[in-house]
């Protein structure tokens, strides 16, 4: 590879670039000014915001960099286009949010002499979620799911104060490399019938005939364990309750959020690269015949929603009702997959934009309590709307948006994923999904009931967040209402950042 | 059956059969063993496709460095030798089916499976063609894989410290 | 009136109120009391000033230009790429006679349950930001002619109500509130549904020419908007359109509470505060009617026809069954929420005639049992205020005791009775006229009749058992009603009065409506025929 072919290439990955620099940078900051540990934060803002230019800059940029002398198409390993840099940039806004959120969270405060540490995980994490989202090589696919599984192993029992911080660690590496071997499998064998690693290159020679298909499906399930693993989804979602329970909150809103986010754009990628032929002119993707995607996410979202509606109603700690609550959400998200079309991906886009609003708001307010009241039992939350008004209300909010009520966003991102359903003439599954938000209703409002409907036999100090925690909530709470009755630039933006390099 | 297939499979047996023996003795010392022997396997394996270097490497870092310190760590920790790996087996016979019937479906779609083959080459060094590719196709490849062992470096750092409270 | 938002004014009026309520510190309870009480007013003052405005020859129902006070603007618009084309939703609002009466009557209701809450003790700020809340989507409900905008008022309503009932509520609050949410969110994402799949089905031209899917209800009713592929579209032979019809039914009937959707309607009632059941009986009610004339009818005017009989069945259970349990109460809040689910059942069975009395009757029934069943119900909290108990035999001989708030009662229960010369009279004997005129529903008809008998007999054994025979000893200081109750009921009562002897004054207001809308339904009906649908 001559110089300027490398600069060209270079340049096509400048977000990842920054993002691996600020990472270098703050581990070689914290190892030279020890003392020095409070700016480490700005710093980690300031690369995040310098990376965020740099894929705004890349928004309607199509192009494919790091091309192997065997792909003689020119499709290379890293793809830039606007779905990928929709993803790029919802992983970085929400990092930014991530890092002010760590500066309220007592967990991570109290560990504060290992911030250099804590966040050069969390830029492993963004540099391996960012590098998912993009890449079109198995093996880097495969690389960059271990950069970011390997950096939340070791996030989620970071703060080692509590026993089932180390247990939820624990349990999330050994689902996780099993998964992941799993998925090594399932690469091994694609690459062993079709002689590549380039999901470009492997989709023509998936259309070939004599084509044993059993053997892709069963590579293909191996494939999907491992993302399945990453987006939560039954019944790779064991590890999930566990880990977002014993986890520190910052962690588990980040891992709820942006690394499901990751996962389904990788998820999407592959199916789309890989199994789709051409995009027909009302949007609906024709698939490759070797592997039924449809039936399988089909099985797949509706049993993960409804198992995670159900074991909800059933928690008393809210970080594990949530955790349940992600999963079920998972279920949704894979419904707009289902219908393989343009709008169904619209619909995905459109539910993570609102789903990470209500959710990190969520998983703050919780945090904010929990950093006072020291606990997450919903038991613990009698009475606190009196106590919190505004914690209290902004968290209803929050919870009522998740369940998908107007006029909040949440409304909205259900109704394009059903939007897409019915579109796709899919109403028995439609059914099965509103079903399931009645069912949701319940263990959201089950919160409500306790902090405003029950009266506590102890009167509960008041919370009163600061300034800057309340303009924290705000920024994620008035979009969570404003979107909910005007969403146009939402969806003009979901819209116009579907595009995929070569479909 | 050529003398190629017998060596083959008599280091694809060592591989699988000292791997089952790491997980099920009840000594950790015995199990960093036994691993030797699984990672001795692989070496073999690796020579037999011609992967001289990678041969080579998995012999001096996995054998002759990872498992050294994997036992200067057992031996220099207190009381973990005599310690007894709670390693019971619950549930044997429907993961024994289980196992089956997925080794069986694996091994019947392996056989039948048309696999892209390139014709057999007379093995030479692979050395060169291997540090060319490495900072030239997969130049990317490679950066990322030096971020992913520094980012494993701080987090096993940080897992070992111990907390000051 | 022209170019004078009025509309969105009557709705939104309320929400201002409560950023008002919002910013007032918490002790200043009789300033946030008197910005509600200002704000409702007001609401029925631009209800009245509406009505003085309303032409009352316009039809409404399907054409845009005979809605009045319309105010149309484009809310969402996206402009598409290649495969779905551009995606518009108006804020459409405008009224015609179905829904002025029902716009009065919300904002009458809400005055005097604004009244009523007068002695809501706890936390009053929330209580009455909340119940504005409510207000406005209550009001948004009756106005919209856009069926997203509609339904996102329908929810709106959800989450006051819920807190209405579960934090200012009885004993078994929780469960009561809880109850009525899943409910009535069971119920409404079978109209969301049917919502979908109706937008999918139909276009719309708009300004530039283009053929976009539309939610806009009027552009729903033409059937020459269907496109031949649409789910729900007639033109589509195997389309979804009797299914679609029972969902978005079944949607609305939880709200009425239709039988056997009706079980969280005694429970809401019981638990709920004075305040709330009024609003809930005067107003929540009648939106579950109200969306079947709105939607249902002109939209599949041909499954309408189809299910008549069946949707007269249920009325005509609802009116006896209402009323059958309703004798067997010993509570007086839970007797008056049955009798409600049984006057309700009237409404049914004028909807399901299809004639222009039938239709007139059920609307006018609708505003009827709005006033009547919200005085029944204040009646309840005047004395459970006073008592603290509403065992219908813990009482008797209150007549004495009491004499002015006796009188009340007694005009409400034989308005409620269907007295000659009070309101109710006027509604039934029109339903069941219409409803005799329909051949094949007759005999359903002539049992509904049963339904009156027995609501003569409830209503007066219990005014019997309460009001006559001695008076209990513990009762001796019981007070008679005072000035705000005064306020509460003197407005209700002429109303009542006035309307039993001079309907029409009601009656015109809908009447150009309700014709067009029978004759809409029977014409799109034959149409269908024709094309041989």
């Amino acid at each position: 590879m001559d110089a300027s072919l490398l600069t060209e290439n270079l340049s096509y990955i400048l977000p990842e670039i920054v993002i691996s620099a600020a990472l270098i940078i703050i581990v070689l900051f914290d190892l030279i000014f020890h003392n020095d540990k409070r700016i480490i934060p700005y710093l980690a803002v300031a690369g995040l915001a310098v990376a965020g230019f740099f894929i705004i800059d890349q928004f309607s940029f199509e192009g494919s960099a790091f091309a192997t002398s065997s792909s003689a198409n020119n499709f290379g390993m890293i793809t830039v286009d606007n779905f990928g840099s929709f993803f790029k940039l919802f992983v970085v806004c929400v990092s930014i949010l991530i890092v002010f959120f760590s500066f309220s969270s007592e967990e991570i405060q109290k560990t504060f002499d290992r911030l250099g540490e804590y966040y050069a995980l969390i830029f492993g994490m963004i540099l391996g979620m960012i590098i998912l989202v993009s890449a079109s090589d198995l093996i880097l696919i495969y690389l960059a799911l271990e950069l970011l599984s390997l950096s939340s192993y070791v996030l989620a029992g970071f703060t080692k104060l509590r026993d089932r911080n180390s247990e939820a660690s624990l349990k999330y590496l050994i689902f996780g490399g099993v998964s992941s071997g799993l998925m090594l499998f399932g690469i091994s064998i694609i690459y062993g019938m079709t002689g590549t690693t380039n999901l470009y290159l492997i989709n023509p020679l998936l259309q070939a005939p004599n084509l044993n298909l059993i053997t892709v499906s069963f590579a293909m399930i191996l494939i999907f364990t491992g993302i399945g693993y990453k987006i939560s989804s039954a019944p790779f979602h064991f590890w999930t309750p566990d880990v977002y329970e014993g986890a520190p909150i910052v962690i588990t809103a980040f891992l709820s959020v942006a690394s499901k986010a990751a996962g389904f754009a990788l998820l999407i990628r592959l199916i789309k690269t890989t199994f789709v032929t051409f995009t027909s002119p009302d949007g609906y993707w024709q698939l490759i015949n070797a592997f039924d995607w449809q039936a399988l996410l089909i099985i797949i979202s509706i049993f993960t929603m409804t198992l995670g509606n159900f074991t909800a109603l059933w928690q008393n700690n809210l970080k594990r009702m949530l955790a349940y609550s992600s999963i079920a959400h998972a279920g949704y998200l894979l419904l707009g997959l289902v219908v393989m079309s343009d709008q169904g991906l619209t619909a995905i886009l459109i539910y993570f934009v609102f789903y990470a609003l209500m959710n990190l708001g969520a998983f703050y307010i919780i945090m904010l309590i929990a950093n006072k009241t020291g606990s997450e039992e919903i038991d613990d939350y009698t009475g606190l709307g009196s106590a919190a008004p505004f914690l209290g209300v902004s968290l209803a909010i929050f919870l009522v948006s998740l369940t998908g009520l107007p006029p909040t966003a949440g409304f909205i991102g259900k109704l394009y994923i059903f939007i897409a359903l019915v579109d796709a003439k899919m109403i028995a599954v439609a059914i099965i999904a509103l079903l399931n938000t009645v069912v949701s209703l319940y263990y959201y409002v089950r919160v409500l009931k306790h902090m405003y409907l029950q009266k506590s036999d102890s009167p509960k100090d008041a919370i009163l967040p600061s300034t800057g925690q309340i303009l924290f909530i705000l920024i994620l709470l008035v979009p969570t209402l404003l979107f909910g009755v005007y969403f146009t630039p939402i969806v003009t933006f979901a819209k116009n950042s579907i595009s995929l390099l070569g479909f | 059956m050529t003398i190629y297939d017998i060596i083959f499979y008599l280091f694809a047996a060592i591989t699988v059969l000292s791997a089952f023996l790491v997980v099920t003795a009840k000594n950790i010392v015995h199990s960093a063993f036994y691993l030797l022997f699984t990672f001795f396997g692989v070496a073999g394996l690796y020579v037999l496709l011609g992967a001289d270097f990678i041969a080579i490497v998995q012999i001096m870092v996995y054998v002759g460095g990872i498992l050294i310190l994997l036992l200067f760590g057992v031996m220099l920790t207190n009381k973990i030798t005599s310690v007894e790996i709670k390693s019971g087996t619950i549930h044997v016979l429907p993961a024994v089916i289980g196992l089956g019937l997925f080794a069986a479906f694996v091994l019947s779609t392996m056989m039948t499976t048309k696999w892209k083959s390139n014709p057999a080459e007379l093995p030479f060094t692979t050395v060169y063609d291997l540090g060319y590719i490495l900072i030239n196709e997969y130049v990317l490849i490679f950066e990322l894989l030096g971020i992913l062992l520094l980012i494993a470096l701080i987090g096993a750092a940080s897992i070992a410290r111990k907390d000051k409270e | 009136m022209d170019g004078f938002p009025i509309l969105s004014l009557l709705t939104f009026l309320p929400v201002l109120g409560m950023i008002i309520i919002l910013f007032l510190p918490k002790e200043q309870s009789n300033t946030i009391k008197y910005t509600t009480l200002v704000i409702t007013s007001l609401q029925v003052v631009f209800a009245v000033i509406l009505l003085g405005n309303y032409n009352y020859g316009a039809g409404g129902i399907f054409e845009q230009s005979s809605f009045q006070f319309i105010e149309k603007f484009r809310w969402i618009e996206i402009t598409g790429i290649s495969w779905i084309g551009t995606v518009k939703v108006d804020y459409f609002m405008g009224v015609d006679g179905i829904s002025v009466p029902m716009v009065l009557l919300t904002a009458i209701i809400s005055f005097i349950a604004t009244l009523s809450s007068w002695n809501i003790k706890s936390q009053l700020k929330g209580y009455f930001a909340l119940f504005l809340l409510l207000d406005t989507g209550m009001m948004g409900v009756f106005v919209s002619l856009d069926f997203f905008l509609f339904y996102i008022f329908w929810e709106l309503m959800l989450l006051p109500m819920y807190f209405l009932i579960g934090i200012w509520g009885g004993p078994r609050k929780e469960y009561a509130a809880i109850k009525f949410f899943i409910y009535t969110l069971f119920g409404s994402i079978f109209i969301l549904l049917v919502m979908i799949g109706l937008y999918f089905s139909a276009t719309e031209t708009i300004a530039s020419g283009e053929r976009v899917f539309t939610f806009n209800m009027l552009a729903l009713m033409d059937q020459t908007n269907y496109s031949p592929d649409g789910i729900l579209s007639p033109f589509n032979p195997e389309n979804m359109r009797l299914v679609a019809y029972i969902a978005l039914f079944v949607g609305f009937a939880i709200k009425i509470p239709m039988f056997p959707f009706h079980t969280w309607l005694p429970d809401a009632h019981v638990e709920a505060p004075t305040p709330i059941s009024v609003i809930l009986a005067g107003v929540l009610l009648k939106m579950g009617t109200y969306g079947i004339l709105r939607i249902s009818y002109p939209m599949f005017p041909d499954i309408t026809r189809d299910l008549m009989w069946y949707i007269a069945l249920f009325g005509m259970v609802n009116i006896i069954y209402g009323a059958l349990v309703a004798l067997a109460q010993k509570d007086f809040k839970k007797l008056i929420a049955y009798s409600s689910i049984s006057h309700m059942g009237y409404v049914l069975l004028g909807m399901a005639s299809l004639s222009t009395t039938g239709i007139a009757g059920a609307v006018f029934q609708m505003f009827n049992h709005g006033t009547i069943t919200a005085m029944l119900f204040l009646i309840v909290g005047v004395i459970y205020d006073r008592t603290h108990t509403r065992g219908i035999n813990d009482f008797g001989g209150l007549a004495n005791q009491m004499p002015v708030y006796t009188g009340f009662v007694t005009v409400a229960f034989f308005a409620a009775i269907g007295l000659p010369s009070l309101s109710g009279f006027v509604s039934e004997a029109l339903v069941f006229v219409g409803a005799f005129g329909q051949e094949s529903i007759r005999v359903l008809t002539m049992i509904s009749t049963l339904g009156i008998l027995l609501g003569a007999a409830y209503m007066l054994w219990t005014l019997q058992r309460i009001f006559f025979g001695t008076l209990p000893e513990k009762w001796n200081k019981l007070l008679d009603i005072d000035k705000r109750e005064y306020a509460m009921f003197i407005p209700l009562t002429i109303i009542i009065i006035f309307l039993g002897i001079y309907p029409s004054a009601m009656l015109d207001i809908m009447n150009t409506s309700v014709n067009t809308l029978v004759d809409y339904v029977a014409v799109s009906f034959q149409n269908m025929q024709l094309s041989g649908f």
